[in-house]
């Protein structure tokens, strides 16, 4: 069965005029693409909000503290932290205090166990629901966590070994948002239009059917392989144009990529996959509510198992966004290049083979 | 059958019902009907390769972000705590290699081509994004090492000499004194003594720790966690033990990030979304053979047909939401977050299925509202347990009950009502404009909604419509408003309260405008100056009575700090409201009278701009 290129041009054109002209398709892709930048505006925020000390301006904000109970060694160790006042008070005013935000926290050492065998209890009082809690815990944690490492090797007699030890500089709670972008965010914003143009050849390929407007297309020069072809074409054009604007808007957002024309040859490598294994599903069933159902479980089934092992796209993507691969990822192209070929043949055949039928 | 008066309501509720029940067993066999009958083995295949592709993924971990971070380590020791992570890519040189090639601790050529560099028991990092996440990732590892470490101690005090009892606060000052935004960060003066204006007396907390040593270890090692790689991404669907943790050690102090929320996303938005697609396909197939005509033709209301097309879907997508609940072993109250979700879904499924002209722009919408709804449903959630505005979202409330805090009935309103009154009104724009013309329309999206809106109005009582129709708009406003709140409150303070001042009234604006508009659009002739007036005035006093409705149930903790206030005019005073509606809608309707439809838009920001300046005047009271 012999493709002509030509036809499929024409198919592709066509379709493309088609997603033009139903304006809506245009505007629903501007407003995607701008939910994703107040994402990543958002994101950024939230980050320098967890880690106020990364903004200069924040570095010197202060926050009071009250301190209860029992004197300890702990008191010495919040009053020698520059983020934290320290005022010692009594219980009950100082959590009427807080309630009264007049205080950030409340901190209560009912006895001072230092020198004994037994635990240290204490408890920290917070607002709750609220966002500056959230930094002030983290404050008192690091002062906490101090103080316990102080008081452990105080009674590392009583230990029966020692862990390793290793020295780090303070780390940057960033580095959570920075997992959160080339982990979650980045893999997610660039997998997306591979799946939505498989979703979107099914609707192109089904349409024809269900409208029954594939007799006229037949009666044409246009051959039923050709047009699928065609199709293929159009969902699969759409896919680079999409991640490559997702990665712009990221790089806009202060968010670093490498690798930015290497990710798209792997995402369109992927979405060429997808497309086919959609196309194959539209033929089979030609009917949209199946062949999207279908489609959707074969791709989740397909990114499950794709995700476990290693070296696959996914990972490649996330490694040439951070940067943190060499050229070696054009190896992963072979095999991925194989199926590609493999599942064109079969979508070649089986369409030149359906068109018998028809 | 003859039915005598008394009755006759009663056998009404019974016919509807058996109508009903009678098109939800139609629906069912076409759904069965369109089902293909070769699909069972396959997907019974697919779903069998699913589970295999689950077990494999469980047994060889998730490998999307392997050897993301590079370690150059002279160090066996470093070796034990993150040999087994798969992110690092490790270089090992025998010890004692950087004290003969200083360079790679010293040189920046040299030193900066490893993300980490472990020298003996010393960790350096190279300073960049990916150097500082490495060395987040480093000492995450460490301290689980360390943890796995002490709690095998046998003297548990000696390992963990400090305990501590978490405990919340309510603060009694409102939202209006600390600011969400940047405001939240500061005090005023931190070195002020603080003296309580009420002190209230609190019992002392007991001073001993009184639960047993080996309950403190259990809890501990159930803490600890399993392969990271995976349960990063699978521990936020653990339920909290069901005794809740009574004493933390410092280094279970406040949780990260909580971006994996994302994950709850994918488990339980996803496939309720998924399953409405069934319900959009069928009212779009409707249309594409016109085989919705035959079932108008019959005395069935339209309301009946809706009803009893979504019942089996909404049935479908109940036992979905309740077979994942018990699948991650949560508590099957989660379902009610669940359920306006689902009724949210099915809606805009409904809507979007009568609307769309083809199933490419069907997929683009339903893609486009599906994104819309899970940054409404997904970026709140990040809030939970850390700030009030996370409450808008179900979500919310499923992380709560997940974490073993549960929620109050009044949460479940505050977070769940916005979804309940939209899906409500969508459904009866439906209802109302379920018939032959309006189903077999091809207009495009913008037009066809409002041609719903148009649908919606009545043909004598119009300005009664009008109220009617601007009350019904309120949950959408609100909705659209709350999105806007979330995506902008994290930007510096002055510019947050601008850009939600400018957005929030450009979109009442739009709202309160569409009944006039499609009355321009539709119905021309009867848009004389006196009849816009009239309705102008329509629209401002359902507007004004709907958002006090709502505001009065619910979200009072928002409308009251700066961002609600300038977002819902305020309580107080009626009249100025009142008057505010009235105008802006009447610029906007003389815009458009006097300019033409297409020039709608400028009307909106005609009136968007005096809504702004009512607001800065008199709820901020600038220019006083």
């Amino acid at each position: 069965m012999k493709i002509n290129s030509r036809n499929c041009r024409l198919v592709a054109k066509k379709e493309f005029k088609g997603l033009i002209n139903e304006k809506t398709i245009v505007l629903a892709l501007l407003l995607q693409l701008f939910i994703a930048m107040f994402s990543s505006f958002l994101l950024v925020g939230l980050a320098s909000m967890y880690n106020p000390d990364a903004m200069s301006k924040y570095s010197k904000m202060k926050y009071p503290i009250a301190y209860a109970g029992e004197t300890s060694h702990l008191y010495v160790k919040l009053m020698e932290d520059p983020n934290l006042i320290v005022y010692p008070m009594e219980l009950s005013p100082a959590v009427s205090a807080l309630s009264e935000r007049q205080l950030a926290a409340v901190v209560w050492v009912p006895r001072n166990m230092e020198e004994t065998m037994n635990p240290m209890k204490v408890t920290i009082y917070l607002i709750e629901n609220d966002i500056q809690s959230g930094i002030v815990s983290a404050k008192l944690k690091s002062v906490l966590t101090d103080y316990e490492t102080e008081l452990r090797d105080a009674r590392s007699d009583r230990l029966t070994a020692m862990p390793v030890e290793m020295r780090m500089p303070a780390t940057n709670p960033a580095g959570d948002f920075y997992e959160f972008v080339y982990g979650v965010l980045i893999p997610l914003l660039v997998f997306m239009p591979a799946i939505i143009s498989g979703a979107l050849i099914i609707d192109m390929i089904t349409e024809e059917s269900q409208n029954k407007t594939l007799e006229t297309l037949m009666s044409t020069p246009v051959s039923f392989t050709d047009m699928v072809w065609g199709k293929i074409l159009a969902a699969f054009l759409l896919v680079p144009l999409q991640a490559g604007t997702w990665m712009i808007l990221l790089i806009l957002n202060g968010i670093y990529i490498g690798g930015f024309l290497e990710i798209l040859m792997h995402i369109s490598i992927v979405a060429f996959i997808l497309i086919l294994i959609a196309a194959t599903f539209a033929m089979r069933y030609r009917e949209r509510t199946n062949a999207q159902f279908m489609f959707s479980i074969a791709t989740v089934v397909v990114l499950v198992f794709a995700l476990s092992i290693p070296m696959n796209s996914g990972n490649i993507i996330v490694r040439l966004a951070t940067g943190s691969i060499g050229a070696e990822h054009m190896i992963v192209l072979l095999p991925m290049l194989a199926v590609a070929m493999g599942l064109s043949y079969f979508v070649t055949m089986y369409s030149s083979r359906l068109a018998q039928k028809l | 059958m003859s039915v005598t008066g008394g009755n006759n309501t009663v056998s009404d509720e019974k016919t509807a019902l058996r109508r009903i029940l009678k098109i939800s067993k139609w629906e069912i066999r076409r759904f069965a009907g369109t089902m293909d009958k070769g699909l069972i083995p396959i997907v019974a295949a697919l779903f069998i390769l699913l589970v295999v592709a689950m077990g494999f993924a469980n047994s060889s971990g998730i490998h999307l972000e392997d050897n993301v971070y590079t370690v150059f380590t002279d160090s066996d020791e470093s070796i034990k705590i993150i040999g087994f992570d798969s992110r690092f890519v490790i270089y090992k040189v025998p010890s004692g290699y950087f004290s003969q090639h200083p360079q790679y601790l010293l040189d920046p050529q040299y030193r900066d081509a490893f993300d980490l560099i472990v020298s003996g028991d010393t960790v350096t990092t190279s300073g960049t994004d990916r150097g500082n996440a490495a060395l987040l990732a480093f000492e995450r590892d460490y301290s689980r090492y360390k943890i796995a470490f002490y709690n095998r101690q046998k003297d548990l005090y000696a390992a963990y000499p400090v305990w501590i009892d978490e405990k919340e606060v309510e603060s009694v000052i409102d939202f209006t004194a600390t600011q969400m935004g940047r405001a939240a960060f500061s005090y005023s003066n931190p070195y002020r003594v603080p003296r309580p204006a009420n002190i209230i007396e609190i019992p002392l907390p007991s001073e001993e720790i009184e639960v047993p040593v080996e309950e403190l270890r259990r809890y501990l090692i159930a803490d600890e966690g399993s392969d990271p790689t995976i349960s990063r991404y699978t521990d936020i669907l653990k339920s909290g033990d069901l005794d809740v943790i009574p004493y933390i050690v410092p280094s279970q102090m406040s949780a990260s990030l909580p971006f994996d929320t994302i994950v709850l996303v994918f488990v339980f938005i996803f496939p309720l979304y998924f399953t409405s697609q069934f319900f959009m396909m069928s009212i779009m197939n409707e249309r594409i053979d016109r085989r919705g005509e035959i079932l108008l033709s019959t005395p069935v209301s339209p309301w009946m047909i809706i009803a009893g097309k979504a019942l089996p879907y909404l049935a479908m997508m109940s036992l979905i939401a309740v077979a994942l609940i018990l699948y991650i072993r949560a508590d099957l109250i989660i379902f009610l977050p669940l359920f306006p979700v689902i009724l949210f879904f099915l809606s805009a499924a409904l809507l979007i299925g009568m609307i769309a002209r083809s199933f490419k722009e069907l997929s683009f919408i339903s893609i486009f509202f599906s994104t819309v709804a899970s940054s409404y449903i997904f970026f709140p959630a990040i809030f939970a347990n850390i700030h009030v505005i996370s409450q808008i979202s179900p979500l919310t409330l499923i992380i709560y009950q997940i974490q073993g805090d549960g929620f109050t009935a009044e949460e479940y309103l505050y977070s769940t009502i916005i979804f309940y009154l939209v899906s409500l009104v969508i459904f009866w724009f439906a209802v109302k404009n379920y018939n032959g013309e309006k189903l077999f329309m091809q207009h495009k999206i913008l037009t066809a909604l409002v041609e719903f809106v148009d649908g919606v109005i009545s043909k004598r009582y119009v300005n009664t419509s009008l109220v009617f129709v601007a009350i019904c708009m309120i949950p959408f406003v609100f909705l659209m408003q709350l999105m806007l709140l979330v995506l902008l409150f994290n930007f510096p303070m002055p510019l947050s309260l601008i850009m939600i001042m400018l957005s929030a009234a450009l979109v009442e604006e739009l709202f309160k405008s569409v009944g006039i508009y499609a009355l321009f659009l539709k119905r021309p002739d009867y848009m004389t100056w006196k009849n816009l007036a009239i309705g102008a005035f329509a629209v401002a006093v359902g507007f004004l009575l709907g958002e006090k409705l709502l505001l009065f149930a619910t979200l009072a903790e928002i409308s009251e700090s700066v961002f609600g206030a300038v977002m819902f005019s305020s309580l107080q005073v009626l009249w100025l409201p009142l008057i505010l509606h009235f105008v802006t809608t009447l610029i906007c309707g003389s815009v458009v009278k006097v300019c033409g439809l297409r020039l709608y838009i400028l009307g909106i920001i005609a009136a968007g701009v005096v809504h702004t300046l009512y607001n800065l005047y008199f709820v901020l009271g600038v220019f006083g």
